[in-house]
């Protein structure tokens, strides 16, 4: 399993847009990715879930990937948080 | 248990007045490339926003532009008013229904003030998107002018 950390810049947070491309970039892997906002953790492949976490600028979030593809998984998603949220 | 039961298939009516168009004519990629899922685009004549089905509030964004209904066969519907809106913080829009409500089709479960969100320089273009399409077989849409809470704009298939 891998996992990163990341804090929040984009000020209005993860609303519907980043929301949905965080999921279509997650579906293109095998791995199993949560997302974890204090105490609570969803299925990233569900756009509600994520919504329901209501991530906002400055929050620090936890991103677990795990699976076959979780090498390469782990580095895109980060990637996309660096340059979206 | 009971999955038996469930229908396999149901209806969505329009929960607004004014105008059905396909997605892909939506002025925002995100919607109009199916980021979201696929769905269905409208052109709002009137603010109200009656519920599009039978079901359950699984979601309102705390700025009350979107939120999402689980039908009783578990497909799950995103409802997002304006494009860009989530911008206006609130302002321009109402929610009457709150996350674990029952809803019913015709229910009025939003309003958008379409002169206001105008006045801010947005579009008031809504979709209704499936967000978990994998689960059905078939989607029909059926764009037009349609009247809210009574036309039919596309039928589901599981």
């Amino acid at each position: 399993m891998k996992e990163f950390r990341y804090v929040i810049k984009d000020k209005v947070g993860i609303h519907a847009r980043p929301a949905g491309k965080l999921v279509k970039l997650v579906s293109n892997f095998k791995s199993i990715v949560t997302i974890h906002k204090a105490d609570k953790n969803v299925d990233c492949k569900r756009l509600f879930g994520i919504m329901g976490l209501g991530i906002k600028c400055g929050d620090e979030i936890l991103i677990k990937v795990d699976g076959v593809d979780e090498d390469i998984a782990v580095l895109e998603i980060e990637k996309f948080f660096n340059e979206n949220l | 248990m009971f999955d038996f039961m469930k229908k396999k298939s149901f209806k969505i009516f329009s929960p607004f007045a004014g105008l059905c168009i396909p997605i892909e004519e939506v002025k925002d990629d995100v919607f109009s490339q199916k980021i979201l899922g696929d769905g269905i685009g409208f052109k709002p004549t009137q603010g109200e926003v009656l519920s599009p089905v039978d079901g359950k509030i699984i979601q309102v964004v705390e700025t009350s532009h979107a939120l999402g209904i689980e039908t009783n066969n578990g497909i799950e519907i995103l409802l997002h008013l304006g494009i860009n809106t989530v911008s206006l913080k609130g302002e321009g829009f109402k929610v009457f229904v709150k996350e674990g409500d029952k809803v019913l089709r015709g229910q009025k479960i939003m309003e958008m003030d379409i002169d206001f969100v105008e006045s801010k320089g947005f579009n008031t273009d809504s979709v209704l998107i499936i967000t978990n399409g994998d689960n059905i077989k078939e989607f029909e849409k059926y764009p037009g002018e349609v009247i809210k809470g009574e036309t039919i704009v596309a039928s589901v298939k599981l």
